[in-house]
């Protein structure tokens, strides 16, 4: 799991650019969204594409993905016990 | 009642020393066919957050426009009009690339959404949180010209009294492969360059306006006498003889083809006028005409002419300079003509 | 005082059909023209969309155009709507008038590059379709086709280009800069776009459900049309008889977001009364609204609320016709005053089709359809990065 958050946290920051964002600085448990990391609507798509080319997980609703991108342990752990890649 | 219209300032990045007049004194001349720009460090103008989405192209519109709004006081224009002749041309490519090697699979939408022209003057809209009219122009090498002419006859009518002009066009290695291919760019003699100009057009001087902005023609598949015709009118429109005007800026680019409709017109049209280039400068680009404007003005503001602007051989420094004609055209089908007069002058 | 602006031509082809007659029988009879894709190559086969009903070389053959030259599907579709108008407004005439074309377009010849990119890159077998690109290309291919023009531009704003187009044109005509205007718009469904909307997951699976609480997205539709304006004095001159007036018109920008548009609209609102301000009309004397009515969530609720703030308690009739055409994105503000002149000349309000249930949100329900005498006629285009349009067309009586 350690391991799949800090990946994860890499590929986040890869796909949005977060240039002068560690890993070690995103909580694990800390909003994405709004407060914390300041994510928005567009990153919200950015993250669906990265769930499905990543971990082969399909989201059809962009509702849905607002409830995964809670924090990234939410997001590690949906991934974990869906991931198809 | 038609009113009067400044250039209250004007920023450029490109291949010469971005937000800078040093190519006045001392120009760069970037070897090879192909050149970027040079960029400026935006860590110092941005906040990470604004900058990590934003491609080349918008944070040089960006800050172009951030710092001519700044410049010359005005914090909302009444109109934000951009030309490009290609518009977001990095994202576009990124996107048709992952479309033609990956399929219709997992493409990213920060592409997609960056890769419409209008992005440019939207993002410079919402960054200024201005609700003034928007508009982007995206007609080749006239694109710059349409915005121009656009916010100039909104500015004489009265209709805004500020309008932000911006041309704005990125080259990436890709898509100068292509425009070789297509026989555009690549040339001997000329380099392909890269254009980011902004400027604040007013129908008011403020403090030290570069110049003013006296007419603006365009015309598409013109022949002789239609110049003649858009000349004649811009001349009696803005109360200027040929007979006044110092200089005649072309966008002479080395490649014969395109040179050779200047060599044709210019003799017939401005006999015996010294002729100034800017793309020896600045390369070609779609939107290049707006760097030869930025240059027309700046100009004016300092009343002088540095000898390498002349075409041809001997060109001699100029002091003193009331009048710049600038005629471009685009493949010999669109043909433009802008006249800008010193301040006072 | 200002001059006035006269609409003395009008050309259309969307996924209703080819021209002023047909479009008007699909809106009357409440036939859309949503269905499966037929004519793109995508795999994105579970999405509708509203195609024009004809093949390039269809399109081709029937503009007398080679099947073999560099053409783009925008193009095409553009000379088509465009022919219509110039005939309808009996030009080329003899008399020497100064015509400029204003295009808006967003696509331009993207429906070449995605299928020859690689070839861009790689080799030099398709050179021809790189000049063909860009939005300009297609403008000078519209206006070499009628040889006609003094003057063309192309303006880009995404799906309020067209609008924006009609915009400028009357700048140009009040500002003596042409004597005749043709302005408009053309775009054609791409990979590219169909592909980009959905990666904004704004798409909907079924035909759309414009100002409907169930609205799930858009449909993507293509098409051109084009408007000839002229002044009265103009159009005396040439013994035109005038389809109306084109007497508003306003463009503001939202400046909210690069895709979504303002929670109160902002930007809408603005365009509104922009428009209905230089018309000189108060908010009452509007017959009937055509919505920009995408059919996402945003987009419907947004204009709503901004339609509601601009009218009050009396809201005229409104209508979204993309649910006929699926959304023309850059051509989607010349089709729609097509069809809003439609509906001021033939005395009708075209129906909002698959409306079942009102939005919570507002105090008014789209429009059943049926006879009508609007007066004035106000249209909506809004575009990416909160681009904002509006136009009022009015009766000449």
């Amino acid at each position: 799991m350690d391991e799949l958050i800090l990946n994860l946290k890499r590929e986040i920051i890869e796909v949005l650019n977060l240039e002068e964002v560690k890993p070690e600085e995103i909580e694990d448990d800390a909003p994405l969204f709004g407060e914390g990391l300041g994510l928005d609507s567009i990153d919200a798509l950015e993250l669906i594409v990265l769930m499905e080319k990543n971990y082969g997980i399909k989201l059809s609703d962009p509702a849905q993905g607002r409830e995964l991108f809670k924090s990234i342990r939410v997001m590690a752990t949906y991934i974990r016990d869906n991931r198809k890649k | 009642m038609t009113r009067e219209v400044y250039i209250r300032a004007a920023r450029q990045i490109s291949v010469q020393l971005p937000l800078s007049e040093g190519w006045m004194d001392a120009p760069l001349y970037p070897e090879g066919p192909y050149a970027r720009a040079v960029d400026p460090d935006y860590r110092h103008y941005f906040a990470p957050n604004v900058a990590r989405r934003l491609g080349k192209l918008l944070k040089r519109a960006l800050l172009t426009s951030r710092l001519v709004m700044e410049e010359s006081g005005v914090s909302r224009p009444g109109a934000i009009i951009t030309g490009t002749g290609l518009g977001c041309i990095e994202n576009t490519g990124i996107f048709l690339d992952a479309l033609a090697r990956e399929g219709e699979g997992l493409l990213q939408p920060t592409h997609f959404m960056q890769s419409t022209h209008n992005t440019i003057s939207s993002l410079v809209a919402i960054d200024a949180r201005c609700h003034g009219y928007n508009s982007t122009y995206a007609h080749k090498g006239a694109s710059f010209e349409c915005a121009l002419l656009d916010a100039f006859l909104q500015l004489r009518e009265g209709r805004v009294e500020t309008a932000l002009v911006g041309a704005h066009d990125e080259m990436t290695p890709d898509y100068f492969v292509l425009l070789k291919r297509a026989g555009y760019l690549g040339h001997a003699g000329g380099f392909s360059g890269e254009t980011a100009a902004s400027m604040m057009l007013a129908d008011r001087p403020g403090d030290g306006a570069l110049c003013r902005l006296r007419g603006v023609e365009l015309l598409y598949r013109p022949g002789a006498g239609g110049l003649r015709r858009a000349l004649d009118s811009l001349s009696r429109e803005a109360g200027v003889g040929l007979d006044e005007v110092d200089a005649v800026m072309v966008g002479a680019n080395g490649h014969p083809p395109n040179d050779r409709v200047y060599g044709e017109a210019c003799p017939l049209l401005f006999p015996g006028k010294p002729l100034l280039r800017y793309k020896h400068l600045f390369g070609e680009s779609y939107t290049a005409p707006a760097l030869g404007a930025y240059a027309a003005a700046t100009c004016l503001h300092r009343q002088r002419l540095p000898a390498h602007l002349f075409a041809g051989e001997g060109g001699v420094e100029r002091r003193g300079v009331r009048h710049l004609l600038l005629y471009n055209h685009f493949e010999n089908k669109t043909h433009s003509l802008v006249l800008l007069s010193a301040c006072g002058g | 005082m200002q001059e006035e602006i006269f609409v003395t031509g009008a050309g259309v082809i969307s996924a209703i059909g080819l021209g002023r007659q047909a479009t008007l029988a699909a809106l009357r009879e409440g036939r859309d023209g949503i269905a499966p894709v037929r004519y793109l190559k995508t795999s994105r086969v579970e999405f509708p969309v509203g195609e024009v009903k004809f093949s390039n070389e269809e399109m081709c053959r029937l503009l007398g155009v080679p099947e073999a030259g560099v053409t783009t599907r925008t193009s095409l579709m553009g000379m088509i709507a465009a022919r219509e108008a110039l005939e309808q407004a009996r030009l080329p005439g003899d008399g020497g008038e100064r015509v400029a074309l204003i295009s808006g377009t967003t696509v331009g010849g993207m429906d070449k590059s995605e299928q020859y990119y690689l070839d861009f890159l790689e080799n030099d077998s398709r050179n021809e379709y790189i000049s063909a690109h860009d939005c300009g290309a297609c403008t000078e291919m519209i206006a070499d086709y009628f040889g006609l023009f003094s003057m063309v531009e192309t303006i880009s704003t995404a799906c309020s280009s067209a609008a924006n187009a009609i915009m400028t044109g009357a700048l140009l005509l009040r500002a003596g800069r042409a004597d005749v205007v043709v302005a408009g718009g053309s775009e054609c469904i791409t990979k590219f776009h169909l592909n980009g909307f959905n990666t904004l997951m704004i798409l909907d699976r079924e035909p759309c459900r414009p100002f409907d609480a169930g609205r799930a997205g858009l449909n993507l539709g293509e098409g051109a049309a084009y408007l000839v304006l002229e002044s009265g004095a103009s159009a005396r001159r040439r013994g035109v008889v005038p389809l109306c007036r084109l007497s508003g018109y306003a463009n503001a920008s939202d400046a909210f977001h690069q895709t979504a548009s303002s929670p109160g609209g902002d930007g809408a609102y603005l365009s509104m009364t922009g428009a209905l301000a230089t018309a000189g009309l108060a908010p009452g004397e509007i017959g009937y609204i055509n919505a920009h009515g995408t059919g996402t969530v945003n987009n419907d609720l947004s204009e709503g609320l901004a339609i509601q703030r601009v009218f009050g308690e009396r809201v005229p009739p409104v209508s979204s016709t993309k649910a006929f055409t699926g959304h023309a994105t850059s051509a989607a503000g010349g089709v729609e005053a097509v069809i809003s002149i439609l509906a001021l000349r033939h005395g009708f309000i075209p129906p909002n089709l698959r409306f079942s249930t009102p939005m919570p949100e507002l105090s008014f329900a789209p429009a059943a359809g049926g006879s009508a005498a609007p007066r004035h006629v106000l249209s909506n285009s809004f575009g990416f990065g909160g681009n904002d349009t509006s136009l009022i067309f009015s009766k000449t009586d």
